[in-house]
Formats: C-alpha cells, structure tokens, sequence
C-alpha cells in the first residue's frame, strides 16, 4: 500500500473495477464494466442470465483473466491472476457449486491451503488445526463442530464453513477483506435464509460484501446499494432504502424487452385441434412432482422457473434420459415410452441439449455425421449407408439453414456456435418425421444474430406442426416465442399464462409467479 | 458429494453424533464379512480353525499387505496402480544381487535391501512423473512402468538365478516372534505407518482429498501434481519392500515375484471398502480386505478347492465388489468408460 | 429487431481456429513412419535381414498379436479398454486343444463362437452393472485365467490331430503365410463392415462422446457390448493361430501377448480415449511391435530390453495420441 492512498482508509473504496472488458468467441460477456465497492458496505449485484454476472465475479478472484480494464483494491491497481492473489489482495469468495472437499473435515476445509502452524513438517497437528478451524467459525457466531466431515453437514452448514473459509484471507492481509458471495440462497430454506442474512450483516462489521442472486426481494432486504448489470454493461446504482422490485427489474430488462425478441407467432394458425400432441399428467421424478402439461401441434410452450425449480429435468424426462417415478405422458394419443433415449427418438420427439459442446454434438465428427446420427435411415439403403444420399440431404439442409461452413465434411467443432446449434438442430429434421422439439436453452451462448435465426426456425418449425417445449435463457426470450407459459417452483408446475400474439404479458408479471 | 455410507471413522474423532446420515454399513461391512467368513470355514473345516493355521493366513496375507498398503493411497487419490509385479520383479532382483548370494560377492545386507527399496520408489516416482507431465492416465503409465521393471529385472537376471546366503533376509521368513514370522511383523509395521501417514500427514491427507474433489484443491491454491509424484513414489517404496519380502520367502530372486499382486492388492483394498474413484478408504480398510482376501484363499483350499481357482475368486470378488459399490450410485446417461 | 428470413443469416462469427495440430500429423502417420524407420534401422544393422525368408517369419509371427490387437481396437475406439484379452486367448487354447478329439473340424468356429459369447458377457457386465471396463476386464483376465489353470490341470496339452489347423500354416503364393492373410482378412472385413453402415457413426460418437451419443439417440449399450464381443471372438481366433504354430494348447500360452497388443494398438495412433483410430492402425503396431520383437537380437540388444521398450513405447503413444480437452483431470 503506498503511502498517498492511506490518507483517509474510510473514504478509500475497498474494491473498483473500471471498463472491465471480457470477450468469449462470438459473446463480449463484459463490454466495460464498472463497479465501486466501499468499505462496510454489502453491495448486491443483480442482472439477468448472461448479463456478465458470473464473469465479473470470475474476474474479481482472478479465474477469469480481462481483455480490458482495471480492478483497483482500496487505491491500488492489480492484477488477478489465480485464485491465490486473488486472496492475498483480500478478496474471496464463496461460489455457487460449493468448493468444499466433501471427504475432509470441516476443518481441513476452512485452513486448506493455508495451513499455518496446522501443519509442521508435514505432519498434522490437529488440535492445532481444529483451534484455527473453531476460531473461524467463532467469527461467524457458528457452532459447527470442526472435525465434522463435510458431507455430513447440511447445505447450509457447509455453506458456514465456506463463509468461515474465505475468512482466512483475513490473515493475508491487514485490511477488511472483500468477501463476495454467488447465488448463495438459491438452494436454501427460508430459515436457513433468515440465519444468512444475519450472518452477512454481521460480516459488514468487518468486512465488504458483494451479494448476488436473482432474488431481487432477498437483494433489497440485506444491501445497501444494489449494481446493475445489463449485456456486460453496468446500468446503473440504486440504494436499496425505498427502492422497488419492479424498479430494480426494469433496469435489469431495460427498454430491450421482449420487442428485441422473435414474436413470429402472428402468423394466422388454423384452429387449435381437438387433442393436444403432448399430454403430460402426474409427471414426478426425482426434482419435480405431479407436472400436467399439454402442447399442442404447432404451439411452442415456454416453461420457466428460477434455477432448481426442475424444468430442465422435466423436460430430459419427456425425453427418457432422466428416470421417472410416476405420471403418464402420452404422444398424439400413444403412450409414450419414457424407458430411454431411443425410445423417444423413435416416436418422433427430438432434444437439443443446453451443454452443446457436451451433450449436442459429438466435437471431432463431420458436420454430415452429426446431421445423420440419429435418423440413419435419412442415409441409409438398408443396412448400407449410402455416402450421396447422406451428401444430398445433408447438402439441402445446410443451405436451408444457411449453416456456414466450409464443407459437410468438416469437423462440427470448428464451426461457430451457432452454426453448431443449427447443425444439431437439423439433426432432428432430416427425416421429417419431428413431431415433438425439446428446446433446452437453444440460444445459449449464442450472439444476436444467431439467436434471431434460431428464434426463425423455431418459429417456421412451430408453423410446420412441430409442438416445441422452451426453457429459454430469459424471459424475454421465453415471453417473445411461447404461445403459452408454465411457471414452475419447486418441482412443481404452478401456473400457466397466456401469450398470444397480441397480448403478451410483461416479464414482472412472471417473476410475480416464479418466487 | 460421495454416499452416505462413507464415513471415515478414523477422521471423525468428534464427540457430535452423527446419526443423520444413517449407520454407515459400508465400513461395518468387511469386518462382518471376515468374521462370517472366518466362522463359516471353522465349521466346514477341522484344519482350518487351529491355531497353526491362523498363523498360516498372517504370515502368508504379509507381503499382500505390504502392497495393499501402497495401492491404498493410490486408489485414495481416485488413481490405479498396475505396477507392483514389475517394482516388485526389478527389487527381488535387486536386493538378491545385493546381500549375500551364490551370483557375486556381494553382502551390503541392510544396506543391499535399503537400495532396493529406493528402486522401487525410482519407479513409482517414474509412474507418478509421467501422470502429471505427459499427462497420460495413470493405468497406462502404471503398465508401461512395471513392464519397464520386469524389463530391468530380467536384464539384472540374465539367465542365473540368484540365490541368497544372507543370514538376516533368510530369517526373515523363518524366526517368529509371538507366533508370528518376522515378516509378517513387518507388514504389521508397514499397516501402522500407513496409517500414520494417511491420518498425521500432509501427504496422507492431500492424497485422500485429491480422490474427494481435485479440483477443489486447486482452487484453494494446493499444487497437487507433487503429492501425485510423492504418492506414486511411496507406493513404489511400498512395493520394493514386498519385492524383498518375496525374495525373503523363496531365498531367491526371481523375476516373477510380484506376478498376480497388483489384483491382488486391488481386490484386497475394493473389498475392504476403497473406492475406485477415490475419496474413500483407507490403510485399516485394506488391512481388513487382505485378511478378508487371504480368510478365502486359505479357506477355500482348506476346504479342498483347487489353489487354482484363487485368481478366479479374486476377479469375482472385486467384480461383485465394485458393482455393489456402484449400482446405488448409478444414474441414467451417466458414461461408464 | 425485425425478423430475419432464414437466407439472410447475420454476419458469422469466427470459427473455432485451427486445423489438425503437427502433434496430430504426426500421429495419424505414426506407424507408417516407425514401420519403415524401424525396417531401415534392421537392415542397416543386418543387410540379410531385408530377405523374403526373414520378412514372412516376421510377419507369421505378428498374425496372432494383429488379431488379438484388432479386435480390442474396437473397445478402445468405444472409449474402454479390454485387458483380459490376453487370458481368454490362453483359455481359448486350452479349449481348442480339449475340444477338438470330439468336435473335430468344427472346433475352429465353436472356439471363436465360445470367446466372443465370454467377452460378450462381459460387455453386458460392464454396460449393465457400470463397472469401468478396465476393472471389469482385469477381473475377467483372472477369471479366465483360473478357469484355464483348473481345466487343464495347469499344463499344456498336446494336439494329436493336427489337421484341423494345418490350413493356417499354409503359405499364399508360397509366400504370405495363411495366417496373416487371415488377419488382414479379418481387419478389412470389420473395417469394411463400419465404414459401409452406421456403426462407424455410433462407434465413434460412443467414443468420442458418449453422452453426446446416447442424447442422439444412438445404440450406445448395443454397441459396447458389440465390440466387447468382436474383442472376444478375435481372441479365440487368436487363439486358433497359436495352437497352430505350437501344436498345443496352455493355459499361459498367450499371456505375454497383453502387453505387445495394447503397445500395438497405442503405437498405432489410435486414442485411448475413444473416437480416433482404426483397425488398420492396430495392424500396423502389431507389425511395428513384431520388427521390435525379432529385430532387437539382431541388432545386438538383449531381449530384455524388449519389456523396457514396451512400457516406454505404451507411455510415449498414448501420450502423443491421448485427447487431452476431454479428460479435464488425468487420474
């Protein structure tokens, strides 16, 4: 710390980041970012998916390396690069996925790395290391016993020693550490919340603290200010006395709202037909309970619901790679076979995957192979594969979807993200015979211009008779292509809205509904 | 997170009841089954239940035990280690050359068996080293390093058998102490400090975190590539000194002296409650495996089984073992390479 | 923003860069590369090495490996590993050789039919229950191995009739031993029977991806347990070679082969994380390990050599062929 920044340590801010920019191939996931963290202070950061959230923090302790601009800690230009200096700088944080050892103790956890006088010569003392582990915990007023392991505590637990783990980066440095905590209510009970929040209050009295989830009400409760981030960019400080939810979640859509999304659906459709495609009734699997749903030919079915309300897992369940315990789902009236994978393709329901690069698309295969993976009879004469038919057809479909790539014979992975998303979409259209699409987050790291042509062949597909389910990355993007809307909380589907055309409803509307 | 069943019970020394995540069945199970096991044979045999015979199971379950330790701390770490009869080959040879035999005039004695074991760290070290810097996965490399021990073992060889004529080694494996030969005091050592190892050290405790969540520990700034080497290297060490056992047993050094033990290890110590992936287990776990291993051999040839049939019951222990470990844990899609 | 028609697509964005790297240049050559590395290195030492008579020995002897080496190239193309290869081979001897006073002229097939329905058991063993093939195979190897120690009563037994197999010691054109032709034969016939249906497609998308594969819809089970039964039956074709050469069936005949395959089969270039490779690769390792095999004498090395060799040659393949942006954390 040099001399002249020490002048006044309150007026100091504990953390700036200035014109923070990150590019990823074909997304700029931070396009100048700003963010000031004062001393004492618990400063919520609130946006929606893919508004730079997570690369931000990434940035913070140093997982991410910026294309562009500076992160000043309390006067002082640094830079990040390890987790490590992140902590020498005095910042940590405590990530989402936990980043616990689940088979050490409580105490190896908390000192991990930075033993001290835990570990002499390489031997273990614990009683030493359990005395530095509890004087932790004591920080946090938590009464966790040290040499439990820590798969045998609860989540919330866990997450205590997580806090009582970043603490250590007190010892590092001489000045109030900056202790940045990810989504750290998503998977928590209200009590458990409740117990949260006094623990960050308490954290403020010695400590600043970033706070972020897309519980906006949880944000406005426990923050001074709250910063908002929109596509990369910050949009804006909003001190939390007085402020509204609805205020907060304006800044977080801004004036792009739904309008900047495909509403293709005014096409006149004839009249809805007598029986819908997918009849879903009492679905229950592991994560979600008694879920009724019914898409009819030609609708496009948005489902949405915060993270862990189980619409992922419905929707791999519809598609036999997520086990069921009960529930009928019948397909154009036949009773679907929910047993496995194939059974599912072969009664004509297709899914695009949101892990693309994992699940999607096999890397190193030609774009033509993993056009044809699963309907190998689009390519085959019998038993034989016949490399002009597959050349024909796969040809015909790359220019129909105007897929860019050098040739059908070039390896998927080379091609940009969207010309991947469009090549597995493809997949399930070569043989014609797609009766129900399974969308996972299709537009996932997708940049706009190849999430308007996704949002096009969603929609010609819609209009061809192809019932789709969406999970889409926003809700603006789930509002602008359904035809109609399921909220789902906790397993459960627990409303359904209409979105026609001409009366679509507003994002609030549905966040009402989500929490 | 790993099953509710793994519990540690060494680690958890705290006063707190743990009754939450239910009895953990899978550390009370091995110590059942040698019991039933052992009861079992007692019934069915008349020789099987003296005492000369128990004695019999420790003193043949010593060199098991020795290597079982070893590979403990390599399948602790999620890792697989098939280099034991080439380690084990390569210092048989070695310390016979070394201590008094009819091939040379060689009688370093302590000193001939000390250098073999430091072979057999060269090449567990080697199989680590090639693990973290050519990052080649760690059965091949295991493989290709004990080929490379058989390798040195038939160069040192060449076509004479060794025979030692040294006093002490040949002891080993004769006198008794307590009823137990000296070698299987050894491996009771080797058991205590491996456990040592695995509860007060670094060492011991990184290796079982590396097998419980790797990628953890590099975030928390843990370089974990040297623990690898290091356990690589103690493995070997391990191994080198089951190659002397051996050596001890026969008087002689012979190139297939480690032939059949890296299964074996690795059903003793999937028996006794290690799993494959790592982050769980255990020194006493294995302990338990090697007499669970040795309880059935000896058994089954007590009750007129053809010794043949001991590599066959292995494969179908760990086999039975593994799936058992898996089958709860096993969701739809998920790969299986 | 207004509706983009589906010819108008927006500007593209730039695509994952970069074509195959030199390392994998190198690699798809490998083979070829060592095989005539290794010819040229033999006959600088030795000018008589490069003769018919030398060459046809070489290649006779490296027929069983290609086979043994051929049908576990499948498994590993799947993304496994088949270790017990090896012990059902020297099982499959002992059969042979107990088999054929009773079943004669049809002991051949019944013992190919035998092995592949042994690794097909084991196939379902590893699909089913999700035991990692590596630890499902190497219990396998010790079970078979067992069960050859107790039927044969831990010795090996004399082929009396040796008509049954006097076809392999044939020579085509006087020349190619029948052997080799039989496992060139058998090389092109799977290779063939990939190429011109889908399994190719699944084979590698198994290997290369599996979860990718079984969200496409692919029959990834049936084709492990598949390959799993192919690795078997080359086994005890394998199997039938040896007992042709050697007059005799043992229980440990074959062994010593574990090590030579899988260095064939990962000198051959083909990755040990599945998706990339061939059976034409493995036939050339099995070449490259054979020229090793017979070529280290006459070059003045000792054959113990031959072992360190190996395992070097095994770490150093799998190194240069191994996909290392799939497996993100080496055990």
């Amino acid at each position: 710390m040099t001399a002249q920044t020490q002048v006044n340590a309150l007026e100091v801010n504990a953390l700036e980041v200035r014109g923070l920019v990150k590019h990823y191939p074909g997304v700029k996931a931070l396009d100048g970012v700003d963010l000031v963290v004062r001393q004492h202070e618990v400063l919520g950061l609130a946006g929606e998916n893919g508004a730079g959230k997570s690369t931000l923090l990434k940035a913070l302790v140093g997982l991410v390396r910026p294309d562009a601009g500076e992160i000043w800690v309390r006067g002082e230009k640094v830079r990040l690069r390890s987790v490590v200096e992140a902590a020498d700088h005095g910042i940590g944080m405590v990530f989402q996925e936990q980043s616990l050892v689940p088979n050490l103790t409580a105490a190896e956890n908390i000192v991990l790395g930075s033993e001290g006088p835990g570990v002499r010569r390489g031997i273990y003392r614990w009683d030493t290391m359990r005395k530095l582990a509890q004087a932790q915990l004591d920080k946090i007023g938590s009464h966790i016993d040290p040499l439990a392991r820590t798969d045998t505590l609860t989540f919330a637990e866990r997450q205590m020693v997580e806090i009582a783990k970043v603490l250590r980066i007190e010892e590092r440095t001489s000045h109030p550490p900056v202790i940045i905590l990810d989504e750290p209510t998503s998977v928590l009970e209200s009590k458990e919340i409740e117990t949260l929040f006094t623990q960050v209050r308490r954290l403020r009295e010695f400590a600043s603290v970033v706070f972020v989830s897309h519980r906006l009400d949880e944000v406005l409760d426990v923050c001074d200010r709250v910063s908002v981030l929109r596509g990369g960019q910050s949009v804006g400080e909003v001190p939390t006395a007085g402020a509204a939810p609805a205020e907060l979640h304006r800044m977080m859509i801004g004036s792009t709202g739904s309008d900047d999304h495909y509403h293709g659906n005014l096409a006149e459709r004839s009249d809805e037909p007598a029986r819908p495609r997918l009849v879903v009734r009492g679905l229950s699997g592991a994560t979600f309970r008694d879920v009724d749903l019914d898409v009819h030919a030609g609708e496009i079915v948005g489902i949405v619901g915060v993270h862990g309300s189980g619409r992922e897992d419905v929707c791999r369940a519809l598609f036999g790679a997520e086990p069921t315990l009960a529930g009928e789902v019948t397909l154009d009236g036949d009773k679907l076979d929910l047993s496995g994978t194939r059974a599912a393709c072969a009664a004509g329901i297709g899914y695009v995957p949101a892990e693309r690069k994992i699940e999607g698309m096999v890397g190193p295969m030609s774009v033509a192979d993993n056009m044809t993976l699963t309907k190998q009879k689009s390519r085959c004469s019998g038993p034989l594969v016949v490399p002009q038919k597959q050349a024909t057809l796969v040809d015909k479909w790359i220019e129909r979807l105007s897929i860019r790539t050098p040739h059908r014979g070039t390896a998927i992975q080379r091609l940009s993200g969207g010309n991947q998303q469009k090549v597995v979409l493809a997949r399930w259209l070569v043989a014609g015979d797609i009766r129900l699409l399974l969308l996972d987050h299709p537009t996932r790291g997708l940049d706009i211009g190849a999430r308007s042509e996704v949002y096009s062949l969603m929609r010609e597909l819609a209009n061809s008779g192809v019932a789709a389910v969406l999970l889409a990355d926003s809700l603006e993007e789930a509002i602008g292509m359904s035809d109609r809307i399921i909220v789902m909380s906790d397993g459960r589907a627990t409303r359904e809205v209409a979105c026609p055309a001409g009366g679509k409803p507003t994002p609030l509307d549905l966040v009402k509904e989500m929490v | 997170m790993t099953s509710p069943a793994d519990a540690d019970t060494e680690v958890v020394v705290a006063p707190r009841p743990r009754p939450r995540r239910g009895v953990s069945l899978g550390d009370a199970g091995p110590p059942i089954a040698l019991v039933v096991i052992f009861a079992v044979f007692s019934l069915l045999s008349d020789d099987f239940r003296t005492l000369g015979n128990v004695q019999n199971i420790m003193d043949a379950a010593a060199v098991l035990a020795v290597v079982t330790c070893g590979i403990s701390f390599v399948l602790m770490m999620g890792s697989i280690d098939l280099s034991a009869p080439g380690v084990m080959g390569a210092s048989a040879i070695a310390v016979s050359l070394l201590v008094a035999n009819n091939r040379n005039d060689n009688a370093y004695g302590l000193l001939g068996v000390l250098v073999a074991l430091l072979l057999g760290s060269a090449l567990g070290c080697l199989s680590g080293l090639a693990l973290v810097s050519l990052k080649v996965p760690s059965f091949m490399t295991t493989l290709g390093v004990s080929a490379v021990g058989l390798g040195l073992a038939t160069l040192m060889f060449a076509g004479v058998q060794p025979n030692i004529r040294d006093d002490m080694l040949d002891s080993w494996a004769v006198q008794r102490f307590l009823g137990l030969a000296y070698l299987t005091w050894i491996a009771v050592a080797c058991v205590l400090v491996g456990w040592l190892i695995q509860r007060y050290s670094r060492l011991g405790r990184y290796a079982f975190a590396i097998g419980g969540a790797e990628e953890v520990l590099a975030l928390s700034g843990v370089k974990v590539a040297p623990y690898k080497v290091a356990v690589f290297t103690l493995a070997g060490t391990f191994y080198g000194l089951a190659g002397v056992m051996v050596t001890s047993q026969l008087s002689a050094g012979l190139v297939q002296a480690g032939k059949g033990y890296d299964f074996a290890a690795i059903t003793a110590a999937v028996v006794g409650g290690t799993l494959l992936t790592g982050g769980r287990g255990g020194i006493l776990h294995s302990a338990v495996g090697v007499l669970l291993v040795t309880v059935l051999t000896n058994g089954l040839v007590q009750v007129g089984v053809s010794p043949y049939w001991q590599g066959g019951v292995q494969g179908l222990i760990v086999v039975a073992a593994v799936a058992a470990a898996v089958l709860p844990q096993r969701r739809r899609n998920q790969v299986t390479k | 923003m207004t509706t983009p028609v589906l010819a108008t697509p927006a500007a593209d964005q730039a695509p994952v860069s970069g074509g195959p790297t030199v390392g994998q240049r190198l690699t798809s050559f490998m083979p070829v590369i060592a095989l005539v590395a290794l010819l040229a290195a033999l006959t600088f030492a030795d000018p008589d090495f490069l003769t018919q008579r030398s060459l046809t020995a070489a290649v006779r002897t490296s027929a069983p490996l290609a086979v043994l080496a051929a049908g576990a190239t499948l498994v590993v193309l799947c993304g496994g590993i088949d270790l017990s290869i090896a012990a059902l081979c020297s099982l499959s001897t002992v059969l042979f050789a107990m088999w054929l006073p009773d079943l004669g002229g049809l002991t051949t097939l019944v013992v190919i039919g035998a092995a592949g329905l042994i690794g097909m058991v084991q196939g379902i063993g590893h699909v089913v229950l999700r035991i990692p093939s590596f630890i499902m195979t190497l219990g396998g190897m010790s079970i078979f191995a067992a069960v050859a120690l107790v039927i044969s009563d831990a010795g090996p037994i004399r082929i009396v009739d040796r008509d049954a197999t006097k076809w392999l010691t044939l020579y085509v054109g006087g020349i190619v031993p029948m052997s080799f032709v039989v496992a060139v034969i058998v090389v092109a016939a799977i290779s063939l029977v990939l190429k011109l249906t889908p399994l190719e497609s699944f084979v590698r998308a198994t290997g290369y991806s599996e979860s990718a594969a079984r969200l496409a819809g692919t029959p990834v089970d049936l084709v492990k347990v598949a390959a799993f039964t192919i690795s078997g039956a080359c086994a005890g074709l394998a199997a039938v070679m040896l007992v042709s050469r050697n007059f005799s069936g043992s229980p440990t005949m074959a062994d010593n082969l574990l090590l030579p395959a899988v260095a064939a089969i990962v000198v051959g270039g083909t990755a040990i994380t599945g998706g990339h490779g061939s059976l034409w690769r493995s036939l050339a390792g099995a070449l490259v390990v054979t020229l090793l095999r017979v070529g280290l004498p006459i070059v003045g090395v000792s054959s113990a050599w031959e072992q360190i060799l190996y395992g070097a040659i095994i770490v150093a393949a799998v190194a240069l062929t191994l996909d290392r942006s799939k497996v993100l954390i080496i055990k």
